[in-house]
């Protein structure tokens, strides 16, 4: 199954809200529970949803499917702690002798029906969290201060975000009052044998019995997460693993790289995965 | 003369001197004979020379006479050594020593290599007659350590450098360094001496005791040097392993092993975990401690399954309380090493083959390393093969490959017992065929890598419930009989600080436990005596949150905010000494990352106001005919502070433990962590505060202010952190509504209250009913978070998890498994939170 059409112009600029095309192939994505029927539910109605979860367990694949599914542009922005409202939602610009107002990745998908995906929008100032406010409750309105003007949303509108609840957000959590005005799903690492068909699919070409070796080590190479690890291993880690392995690598370099020198740089917990790992791949 | 002659009359001599000596002559006169005439003249006129010079060195002479021809085929070269001996009074001793070993002199170093270590012996003797004696006395072999005449050598020079410099005796060096040079190899003796010979220049009697390795600081250093696995480095990684293949914590205690009990093992005693400081190789230091944790987990010390086997063997089983596993050998006698190497590879058997389904590579990792070793004695070698091909032969089985030995296949059922392989082990050892094993080397040299003597300790049976308990890290522990046992035990231990008190606690909460009406009654009665005095003198009351009447209770706990008077100094310099390196890096780490912009950033893309002198220069370049960028914009200044911190550390008298891996008391690593926080507080700049509390009684929470937010570190407050200690309990519900209320008026954007904690929120009022103190340190942090304070919890108490989440949520706890990581990781994670 491919994950992208082939016929996509690559290494070329193009426009933010694109709408899916005839000929493109749904980005591939394996239910873990009732997710897409809860997503296309909250949807029917335009109501704004948050995927929690761990990092690389899936949240924006699912929404890529979700997108593609509902035949509906993705517009994502990737929040980060310079992120402002003006990023969001426009800033003037001056070209020429003029002031010319651009809007930002929210205002565009507010126009244009989109579906907008803020991606860890905790990390965000907090000025830019009160612009949904508005436009996550029944007015769906986008406030444009600088111009002193409002937008009524599209009918087709629908705001999404992602949140990673990890003990970094003690200080930087979001409000309950903003929390409340979103429908949650709950992401988490796929159960053993759905994690086994996502990594068959993504590294096409490793064998089956790798493929569950490699998925039996990284679940328990997740329960060392108390031992000081900031995250677990995520699905994400198992299938780059299984690329470099495609790729010509031995299983547990592959593993090292992939699994364990990203996550860590605590000596004692490298050497407990590398443990963990060896103890799956040695024959 | 001629020669036959001068010999008649030697001996002739002789006979007059000593009957005895001259029979003795006699007998050793046929081996010398064949040398010629000549020889034997020589060798009769030393023999009267030395018994003329000391009689017991003469008789030890013509004794040992016999042996030295035979092995050596000469005559006249050892007679020449022997008669050196006259030189030196008093030098019988060594004579005899000398001639004793010189079989084995002449045997293992050669002619030359004899001579030469007579040579040796020889200046041992000028130096110092007993240490000569020492010299020769030692047997060539130990000296040597088959390293030939230059292990002897090696020994040597270091002991002539000593003598010379510090007067070592030869006598008291010997005997340590022959065996630091068996365990840890030759270059170590040089070191190993040198911190002798300081040691013996502060004292003599502590130097002699370092030397004969019996002092705590010789085996410290050998321990130390030992080449090999460090566990007791390592027993963070190990308990991780055990966590991630057996989940649950297992308590792992440093054991007391030494080089000189032999060879190092991992054992347990159903609820400990006891680790040697060093073992051979990783590998077997890892199968070790997974073979271990799986005897406890497996069943080896099932109540019932223990009870079966006495009861196969017709033995009384104690009804509780441990459990002595001697019994159960004693009827073997003298057979006993024999029979508890079958029965410990029966049951070794049957808990490893377990530990394969849950550890993948487990079982071909014993055999690997099995092959790769030697086994050391000859009469353990069948045991060990036994052993080997009983591990192999269920590798088979659990690959399906094929079948193992008949005898032992009932051990790789799911539901066999400790008590079937007690039982197949009788079966085996009357099978008689296996070698008697009669000393402790070579018992232990027949154990596979990773297993050991299961039974050298007494056992702590476990219930079944037990074993969930291990499993479930999770469980309420409300009901359950273990729970008061373990408690109990505590009491002992935290009455340390001294508080007489403490140990009196249980038995309080024993009487208070019936209801909350009888509780709230004795409370209305002290609140009634107290309620007439004013707040002042009380100090500061706070509301508490009754979870069993779901209600607070109004000015039910009061907090007196005092200051610490104790104060050290010298600790406080040890700890900054200690730490010096880890502040210095964490100095260097904020210094790189300064994070509060203080100045506004002007020419910016994007900002909140109008850069006015950029906006200027950008209309003034568009109208000269030029492209300008358009950075017209400056971003406001941050005047506010980002974070305000109050670090909130848990002063009862638990901290006073001393840590179970030894180093010291956990009080130890709380006041470095403290005074690395300050010390990295200053760096950042942020506004912080430091407190500790403790609380003995509703009306007497303590709260110590070591250091106010506008209050700069100065020395004195480094001292009383120094001074930090624990005593009585813990109300954390109403010390963290105290922090909570310091926050008032503090400018900043966000308030972090970080607690550091080692246990349960807890005091000796709370009616036995741990929910209480718990219930109402839930209402104190959500209280907290309503009037904008987060407040975050580090423990040290690895059972945390039981109760932390209830109490702070997720996310906003963390439990650190590594005590010793304390002091580093505490400012660590200020960080992390605060970025």
């Amino acid at each position: 199954m491919k994950t992208a059409a082939v016929n996509r112009l690559r290494g070329v600029e193009r426009d933010i809200v694109q709408a899916p095309q005839a000929g493109d192939v749904a980005p591939y994505y394996e239910p873990q529970s009732n997710e897409v029927a809860i997503f296309e539910a909250a949807y029917k109605k335009r109501l704004p949803v948050m995927l929690k979860g761990p990092t690389g367990c899936g949240k924006t694949r699912f929404l890529e499917h979700m997108a593609f599914q509902l035949n509906r542009p993705l517009v994502t922005v990737s929040c980060h702690e310079d992120l402002t409202s003006s990023d969001l939602v426009g800033r003037f610009l001056l070209e020429g002798s003029e002031t010319v107002w651009q809007d930002g990745p929210l205002t565009r998908a507010v126009k244009a029906g989109a579906i907008c995906y803020l991606d860890e929008i905790v990390e965000a100032r907090t000025d830019s969290t009160v612009v949904i406010h508005s436009l996550t409750d029944h007015r769906r309105r986008l406030t444009i201060e600088k111009k002193g003007q409002e937008i009524e949303a599209h009918e087709d509108f629908m705001l999404v975000i992602s949140y990673n609840p990890g003990y970094q957000t003690v200080l930087k959590d979001l409000k309950p009052s903003t929390k409340q005005r979103f429908i949650a799903i709950n992401f988490d690492f796929p159960g053993e044998e759905i994690e086994r068909r996502i990594v068959l699919n993504e590294a096409a070409g490793i064998s089956p019995e790798i493929v569950h070796q490699l998925v039996a080590a990284g679940r328990k190479a997740r329960m060392l997460k108390d031992h000081g690890l900031e995250e677990a291993t995520s699905t994400r880690a198992l299938v780059y693993a299984a690329n470099m392995m495609n790729a010509g690598l031995d299983p547990i370099a592959a593993c090292q790289v992939a699994m364990v020198n990203p996550i860590t740089d605590d000596a004692e917990l490298a050497d407990a995965l590398m443990e963990i790992i060896q103890a799956h791949f040695s024959v | 003369m001629t020669e036959k002659t001068a010999i008649r009359d030697a001996l002739g001599a002789l006979k007059t001197q000593s009957v005895a000596a001259h029979r003795e002559v006699e007998q050793a006169l046929p081996d010398i004979l064949p040398h010629g005439d000549a020889v034997t003249l020589a060798w009769l006129n030393a023999c009267r020379a030395l018994f003329d010079f000391d009689r017991e060195a003469g008789r030890a002479f013509i004794r040992g006479s016999s042996e030295a021809e035979r092995v050596s085929e000469t005559v006249l070269p050892w007679t020449e050594q022997a008669l050196h001996f006259t030189r030196w009074r008093g030098s019988w001793r060594a004579l005899e020593g000398f001639m004793a070993n010189l079989p084995r002199a002449f045997g293992s170093l050669g002619h030359a290599g004899e001579r030469r270590w007579a040579e040796i012996g020889f200046q041992w003797c000028s130096r110092q007659i007993d240490s000569g004696s020492a010299y020769f006395s030692t047997p060539v072999i130990d000296l040597s350590g088959r390293q030939g005449i230059s292990g002897i050598e090696q020994l040597s020079m270091p002991a002539e450098e000593l003598f010379e410099s510090r007067k070592l005796m030869l006598a008291t060096y010997l005997g340590g360094a022959i065996r630091v040079r068996n365990l840890l190899g030759p270059q170590a003796i040089l070191p190993w001496a040198l911190r002798g010979a300081d040691i013996l220049q502060a004292g003599r009697a502590r130097g002699e005791a370092y030397f004969r390795l019996e002092s705590e600081e010789s085996l410290a250093l050998l321990l130390e040097h030992l080449p090999g696995f460090r566990l007791v480095d390592r027993s963070r990684l190990l308990a991780m392993l055990l966590d991630v293949w057996f989940g649950g914590t297992f308590e792992l205690k440093e054991s007391n092993w030494s080089p000189e009990k032999g060879r190092p093992f991992v054992e347990t005693d159903g609820r400990t975990l006891y680790f040697p400081a060093v073992m051979g190789s990783r590998d077997e230091a890892i199968l070790a401690v997974l073979h271990g944790a799986a005897h406890m987990r497996y069943g080896t010390f099932d109540r019932g399954a223990m009870r079966r086997m006495f009861e196969i063997a017709k033995i009384e089983f104690p009804t509780s309380g441990t459990v002595s596993w001697a019994p159960l050998f004693m009827r073997y006698g003298e057979d006993a090493l024999r029979f508890q190497l079958i029965f410990d590879l029966c049951e070794d058997l049957r808990v490893d083959f377990r530990v394969h389904h849950e550890v993948p590579n487990y079982l071909p990792r014993l055999v690997a390393t099995a092959q790769a070793a030697r086994v050391h004695r000859t009469e353990s070698a069948p045991y060990f093969d036994l052993a080997l091909a009983s591990v192999e032969g269920a590798l088979r089985v659990a690959r399906s490959e094929g079948t193992a030995d008949a005898r032992l296949m009932p051990l790789l059922e799911p539901h066999a017992t400790v008590a079937d392989a007690y039982r197949i082990a009788t079966g085996i050892y009357n099978e008689n065929y296996l070698p008697r094993v009669l000393d402790v080397e070579a018992f232990h040299a027949a154990y596979l890598p990773g297993r050991g003597p299961n039974t050298t300790r007494l056992a702590h049976p476990q219930e079944q419930q037990d074993e969930q308990q291990q499993q479930q890290a999770g469980a309420e522990q409300q009901n359950q009989p273990q729970e008061e046992g373990e408690e109990e035990s505590e009491a002992p231990q935290n009455a340390e600080s001294g508080d007489q008190q403490d140990s009196g606690k249980r038995e309080e909460v024993a009487g208070y436990g019936e209801s909350s009406g009888s509780a709230a009654q004795a409370a209305a009665k002290s609140e009634n005596e107290r309620g007439a005095r004013g707040s002042s003198d009380k100090g500061v009351p706070y509301p508490e949150w009754d979870y069993r009447e779901s209600r607070y209770k109004r000015n039910w706990s009061w907090v007196q905010e005092k200051r610490l008077s104790e104060s050290n100094l010298a600790e406080t310099s040890r700890l900054m000494k200690q730490y010096s390196n880890a502040l210095k890096r964490l100095k260097k780490a904020i210094q790189s990352q300064k994070p509060t912009r203080m100045a506004p950033q002007l020419r910016q893309f994007d900002g909140d106001d109008m850069d006015l002198n950029a906006v200027v220069s950008y209309v003034a370049e568009k109208r000269a005919g030029r492209s300008p960028k358009a950075d017209i914009y400056k971003r406001r200044e941050m005047r506010q502070r980002e974070v305000a911190v109050t670090l909130l550390a848990d002063m009862s008298t638990s901290i006073m433990q001393h840590l179970p891996e030894g180093g010291g008391r956990l009080v130890d690593r709380v006041r470095a962590g403290v005074l690395l926080f300050a010390e990295s507080m200053e760096e950042v700049g942020d506004s912080y505060s430091i407190a500790g509390f403790c609380s003995k009684y509703r009306d007497n929470v303590s709260y110590y202010t070591i250091k106010d937010f506008e209050e700069p570190l100065s020395q004195e407050i480094r001292s009383t952190i120094g001074g930090m200690s624990g005593r009585l309990a813990t109300r954390m519900g109403a010390a963290i509504r105290h922090a909570t209320a310091n926050f008032e008026g503090i400018e900043s954007r966000r308030r972090l209250l970080l607690i550091l904690s080692d246990g349960r929120p807890e005091d000796y009022d709370d009616g036995g009913d741990r929910r209480y103190l718990h219930e109402d340190t839930r209402m104190a942090v959500k209280e907290a978070v309503a009037k904008g304070v987060h407040p975050f919890c580090i423990t040290v108490d690895t059972m945390a998890n039981q109760y932390l989440p209830q109490i702070f949520g997720q996310g906003h706890y963390l439990v650190l498994d590594h005590i010793n990581s304390l002091p580093n990781k505490l400012p660590e994670i200020y960080f992390r939170l605060r970025r």
